[in-house]
């Protein structure tokens, strides 16, 4: 591991790289979202399981919400571009809130461990109540020929019983 | 023909809706509705077999899982003798829960307001100040917390709050022969992959139960998407082809999708699908092999759905499992339970493949999920309006078709897959339970 701490233009760069990805997602510009990520990303969200205090796990090692890749991720983006995924027609207006961003060095030279808080806003029709997802995330993010990619997300979401009728929106 | 505004109010109104249903019709207030909501927790929760566990999720001595009957919080414990036991999660003194976590292992339970401890079994073991409090007035025999009656088929642990419910072989009633499928994926049958998901959907937790019954119907369109990506063998009008198979008088109904073509086991690893041709019957083996989807449920509230899966266009792909559970909270709100079952005698990397499919297409941010909970949410919605009171759906699909004399297995099985019998066996039953008939 790299053992030196990221400098503040790097700190900077990274927290500026994920504000603009959660952007693309709110914006729905979901193939730009794609760009952001590296060929070999893996997106997972664990489930979470209510557990004792002395447990030892509480997010559960082998189940997953989401469990994807560069293209299973592509086939959800191609899925939202037909005019057949009725979840999301009309569209959910989602905005993600991205907060206590801390970068680490990562495991390569050339990449970040950046987690980050991630609080979910998402509202549907004319409904007044708003689903809210409050998600740990811990993300790679890697330099690639002088731009960032996302190489890893790794978010938890805080409700063990999710409020929301289905889950067709990304993290 | 319409039921009055009264509604559900009385009697004559259950009576009504019985009818209806021999004729075909079904009333749409019932998808949201509170006298039905409540009426069902006291009339077909309480009396019928419910779904609470698969053993594989508790496998050691100890293991617990929390889950309900109604709105009744139960313990399912594997006891130190390896029996499993459903208790009340009421400690018996002042009735606090005893487990407030989904999962876990203990030998005891011990209240944490007074401290009176039970074996996982649910006997009463300690009860503090006993000799100076209590004086002998206390038995601990008397006070074990409160059993419910379980039974097992392949795996699946069921528990009804009925003293007088008949066995949960009688109850299931030959059904066992497509529930197989599911659960004797190979000889050494199937298990839990993990916990399962949970959420919360505004949907009636009967047109879960309804959809999952065999409802072909909808897939070309409410799973459009599929088909249009190239996600699918077969195109739209061919994907409704197959039989509609019902347990007459017990709810129970599995639709069998069949794709002209389509090699035999398709979507099993081969290993697997010569285990199945020796350990299942002859007949089991016929009417599985040219099974392309499984779609079934147990009445009341417990549904499973095996389909291959690939997102290689045109390729067979992996058999996935999903066995789901609703619990009813409210009138037109039901929590989510999902698990993805797996052959125990299968390879890791089939196990890994197979559970990957699974949340893509069937957890909740499964691709095809997504779409039947937006479906069922905006008819959840619409059923508790006040017109809706005074609508009725036509169940009438399928209404002259006859049984396929030569079809191998049992039950009343009608073919095409598109078809309302499976539905109107369903509601019949849950009539039965309603007007207090069983």
């Amino acid at each position: 591991m790299a053992a030196t701490k990221p400098d503040r233009d790097t700190v900077l760069d990274a927290t500026e790289f994920l504000y603009r990805e959660a952007r693309a997602l709110d914006e729905r510009r979901f193939r730009d979202w794609l760009d952001y990520l590296s060929d070999d990303v893996r997106y997972e969200v664990p489930l979470r399981v209510t557990r004792e205090g002395q447990a030892e796990w509480e997010v559960s090692p082998t189940s997953r919400i989401f469990d994807d890749d560069k293209q299973t991720l592509t086939l959800r983006v191609e899925r939202l571009e037909t005019d057949f995924a009725w979840a999301e027609q009309p569209p959910s207006r989602t905005r993600h809130y991205v907060a206590n961003v801390v970068v680490d060095p990562g495991e390569r030279d050339d990449e970040l461990r950046v987690s980050s808080n991630c609080l979910i806003y998402r509202s549907r029709g004319d409904s007044i109540e708003p689903n809210l997802y409050s998600a740990a995330r811990t993300d790679t993010i890697r330099r690639v020929d002088g731009r960032l990619l996302l190489a890893r997300r790794y978010a938890v979401l805080d409700q063990s019983v999710i409020n929301g009728h289905n889950l067709s929106i990304l993290l | 023909m319409a039921t009055d505004s009264a509604g559900t109010r009385t009697e004559a109104g259950l009576e009504g809706i019985r009818d209806g249903i021999a004729q075909g019709r079904f009333p749409a207030h019932v998808f949201n509705d509170r006298e039905i909501f409540d009426t069902e927790q006291r009339r077909v929760f309480s009396k019928a077999w419910c779904f609470l566990a698969h053993e594989s999720e508790i496998p050691n001595r100890g293991d617990y899982v929390t889950r309900y009957i109604a709105d009744n919080n139960l313990i399912v414990a594997r006891a130190e003798s390896g029996e499993i036991h459903a208790s009340l999660n009421m400690c018996r003194h002042r009735g606090n829960m005893m487990c407030k976590s989904e999962m876990g292992n203990a030998s005891h339970f011990r209240c944490s307001y007074h401290g009176w401890v039970y074996k996982n079994s649910g006997e009463l073991v300690g009860v503090p100040y006993m000799k100076e409090g209590y004086g002998g007035r206390i038995d601990k025999r008397d006070w074990g917390l409160v059993k419910v009656r379980t039974d097992t088929y392949a795996g699946l642990v069921f528990g009804t709050l009925d003293p007088d419910a008949p066995t949960l072989e009688e109850y299931l009633g030959g059904f066992q022969f497509y529930l197989d499928l599911y659960l004797k994926q190979g000889s050494s049958g199937s298990e839990v992959h993990g916990p399962p998901d949970h959420w919360v959907t505004e949907t009636d937790w009967k047109i879960a139960a309804e959809n999952f019954s065999g409802d072909g119907y909808h897939t070309p369109v409410a799973h459009q998407f599929g088909f249009n990506l190239g996600y699918f063998a077969s195109s739209g009008s061919t994907h409704s082809q197959g039989w509609a198979a019902s347990i007459p008088g017990k709810g129970h109904g599995i639709g069998l999708g069949h794709t002209p073509g389509f090699p035999p086991f398709a979507g099993f690893p081969e290993e697997l699908a010569e285990e199945m041709r020796s350990s299942l019957s002859p007949e089991q083996v016929e009417v599985f092999s040219q099974t392309r989807t499984a779609v079934g449920t147990v009445f009341p509230n417990l549904s499973f759905l095996m389909q291959p899966f690939s997102i290689v266009p045109g390729e067979a792909g992996v058999r996935f499992v999903t066995m789901r559970l609703y619990h009813p909270i409210g009138p037109g709100r039901t929590e989510m339970y999902s698990w993805c079952l797996v052959p125990k005698d299968a390879s890791d990397e089939y196990k890994q493949e197979a559970y990957r499919a699974y949340t893509l297409a069937f957890a909740q941010a499964g691709t095809f999920e997504q779409d039947d909970l937006e479906n069922w949410a905006r008819v959840t919605r619409s059923a508790g309006s006040t017109m809706a009171r005074n609508i009725e759906f036509p169940y009438v699909m399928g209404m002259d078709s006859t049984p396929d004399p030569d079809f191998p297995g049992p039950g009343h099985v009608v073919t095409p897959y598109v078809n309302d019998s499976n539905f109107r066996n369903l509601w019949s039953r849950w009539s039965e339970y309603m007007t207090g008939r069983v």
